[in-house]
């Protein structure tokens, strides 16, 4: 009750303190001509001060997207955005003023300003995945909620810190894989609803790990704030394609290197690894046991996960497809409803939805965070090209030093977690 | 090929072919069981770091030493904590080195590095989680930003000592949130850790003090678990 509470005091502003917050009382007189009636809240339409305040962190390539969701959403008052690239905060700023014929938006370079603001509900995040947890774990504290893409955490200790931050100060933090529910639905129903009997393992297919990065030095573009781009991550001299937010994950992109993502691992990993705990339905918990095969004969290794309740995820497993079940039908298995979104269609109407209900969302971050620690998981036991037992209670692999040494990695100063 | 690795690693800067050095990443994980061979893997290293080789060379060098480090590395590393370009690298190998030797290097630094340095060192105990007796007084430093850290890093330590250290501190007012923050996660820890006595006693001096909404909230909710469990 009292998180509802404290967040509809939150939102509910008056009109008048909309006014104030946005900037627009000495533009008053202006309005009625500037202001379409939807966005006054005629016409079925939610009114601003009605409205959940939703800001954007971190807005290139699938930020923009996220972007384009929240900022289409009729609940939605998107009042601010940030990036460290000049051109890019500008570019959404007109975006957002443009579509609500104002110019109210605030820029900003630092994701803490943005936060700071008593205003704002909730905000999105999307940048590179170095900064997940700390932007995150600073929103909570801030009091918004958050929708942060996937995959959330670089490193396994992150992942406990943010579903701690969102259990402490009552928020609604929402991971990012709309695929988990709208890719795999098919599977998921047929493994839910007993069809296949006793399902015993699925395999998940991604392809390469990150690596690390040597690309020479280019010169900082004006207005890239290259420092802040780095941020908790190892120096590293700027080059366009050690930062570019594309979708690669070969070499021309920051989802290529190792200071800044998992890799395909993780980056496909938390749909595809989504997906197939979902569908076996071991989404609550985290495995054992990762063991390494490296079949003679084989240029490829591949993974088993074993999880407490004996179910088994595979990855990479020679002959299987992505998604592949296998399954026991002679044994029955009793139909289960399955879960899905809240709200209106998509991950980010679940989001919204539960932003206003208080509920838990399809993607809550702790459930995210199984998914993408599993992917850590497996990153770890690649590396180390062993088998690991991982003791999810203490997030620690017992008795095994060498592999405790990858939980975590050290910050550059100033940022701390 | 081992032997090649290390001569490329003399020259190794931003632009070099990043597949030279794979034979030194190889050895860093085939040598789990082989003491003798990790050994002179880690000397060889260690000869690098403390060379004029370019910064990118003794970077790779910590990213190794975090994997493979010993004691025997500390002394190499412990020098590099106060070199602003690779003080963070050499806290990513220390941080990890399971050895004491790697702790009392960063208590020493403490003593003696300024922010934002000293930032860095202060983060890196935490996440060793030691170091109270030292952070305790810089919860009151005259740099507000080592203020800020050192109460972040009791917070994560998150003991006994840890909590009547922040439960003690007078904060700025511009850090009563972060304080009141890193008290909330002294609590948590005590409670998952069965120390709700604790737990409850850090909740109740944070209610005690008329916190922000925000910390009220999770104060009472961390004391109805108390009180449940």
């Amino acid at each position: 009750m009292e998180e509802k509470r404290l967040s509809r005091v939150a939102w509910r502003t008056s009109r008048r303190q909309f006014i104030k917050a946005t900037g627009l009382a000495s533009a008053a007189i202006a309005l009625p001509t500037l202001i379409p009636a939807s966005a006054l809240g005629r016409g079925g339409a939610v009114a601003p001060s009605e409205r959940i305040r939703v800001g954007g962190i971190g807005l290139g390539n699938q930020g923009g997207s996220d972007f384009g969701g929240f900022l289409g959403s009729a609940d939605v008052q998107y009042v601010a955005v940030c990036d460290v690239r000049k051109n890019v905060r500008d570019g959404k700023k007109a975006q957002v003023d443009e579509h609500y014929h104002s110019k109210d938006c605030v820029a900003y370079n630092d994701f803490r300003e943005l936060l700071a603001r008593e205003d704002i509900d909730a905000v999105h995040v999307a940048t590179p995945d170095h900064w997940h947890a700390l932007v995150v774990t600073e929103a909570c504290r801030r009091g918004k909620d958050v929708f942060c893409q996937k995959p959330e955490t670089l490193t396994l200790r992150e992942g406990p810190l943010m579903i701690e931050y969102a259990r402490r100060y009552g928020r609604v933090v929402s991971g990012g894989s709309q695929r988990v529910l709208e890719d795999y639905r098919g599977t998921v129903d047929m493994c839910w609803g007993g069809k296949l009997g006793q399902v015993l393992s699925i395999n998940v297919i991604t392809n390469n790990l990150s690596h690390a990065c040597n690309l020479a030095p280019e010169p900082v573009p004006e207005g890239f704030d290259w420092e802040m781009w780095l941020g908790p991550a190892p120096w590293a001299p700027y080059n366009s394609k050690r930062c570019d937010g594309n979708f690669s994950t070969v070499d021309n992109s920051w989802r290529s290197y190792w200071d800044y993502s998992g890799g395909e691992i993780t980056d496909w990993g938390a749909h595809h690894f989504g997906g197939a705990t979902f569908a076996v339905d071991v989404r609550e918990l985290q495995p054992q046991e990762i063991i390494y095969h490296a079949p003679e004969g084989q240029n490829r290794a591949y993974l088993e996960f074993i999880y407490p309740n004996g179910i088994r995820i595979t990855h990479c497993k020679p002959g299987k497809a992505n998604m592949e079940v296998d399954s026991d039908e002679h044994q029955t298995r009793a139909p289960k409803p399955v879960p899905g979104y809240k709200g209106k269609g998509s991950i980010i109407g679940d989001f919204l939805y539960c932003v206003r209900s208080r509920e838990k969302p399809f993607r809550d971050i702790e459930l995210a965070v199984n998914t993408v620690s599993l992917c850590h998981l497996g990153t770890i036991a690649y590396r180390l090209q062993r088998s690991l037992k991982w003791d999810a209670a203490k997030q620690t692999f017992p008795g095994d030093a060498e592999a405790n040494r990858f939980t975590d990695r050290a910050r550059r100063q100033p940022w701390q977690l | 090929m081992l032997q090649d690795a290390f001569e490329a690693l003399k020259t190794y800067d931003y632009g070099t072919d990043r597949h030279v050095l794979d034979p030194i990443d190889e050895a860093a994980v085939t040598t789990l069981n082989d003491p003798a061979a990790r050994a002179e893997l880690e000397s060889r290293l260690l000869e690098v770091l403390q060379s004029s080789a370019p910064r990118d060379a003794r970077d790779y060098v910590c990213r190794q030493l975090r994997t493979i480090g010993s004691a025997a590395s500390v002394p190499a590393l412990e020098e590099l904590l106060a070199d602003p370009d690779l003080s963070h690298m050499a806290r990513y190998a220390l941080e990890r080195i399971p050895e004491p030797q790697a702790g009392l290097a960063l208590e020493r630094q403490l003593r003696k590095l300024n922010d934002p340095l000293k930032i860095g060192v202060i983060s890196s105990l935490a996440t060793r989680g030691q170091g109270v007796r030292l952070l305790r007084p810089l919860l009151h430093d005259a740099d507000e930003a080592v203020a800020r850290s050192a109460a972040i890093a009791l917070g994560r330590i998150g003991s006994i000592e840890a909590s009547k250290a922040l439960g003690a501190a007078n904060p700025a007012p511009a850090l009563v949130m972060v304080f009141a923050d890193a008290s909330l996660s002294c609590a948590e820890n005590l409670r998952r850790t069965g120390h709700a006595k604790e737990a409850k006693a850090t909740y109740q001096r944070l209610l005690k003090r008329n916190p922000p909404e925000l910390i009220r909230l999770a104060a009472e909710r961390g004391l109805k678990t108390c009180q449940a469990g």
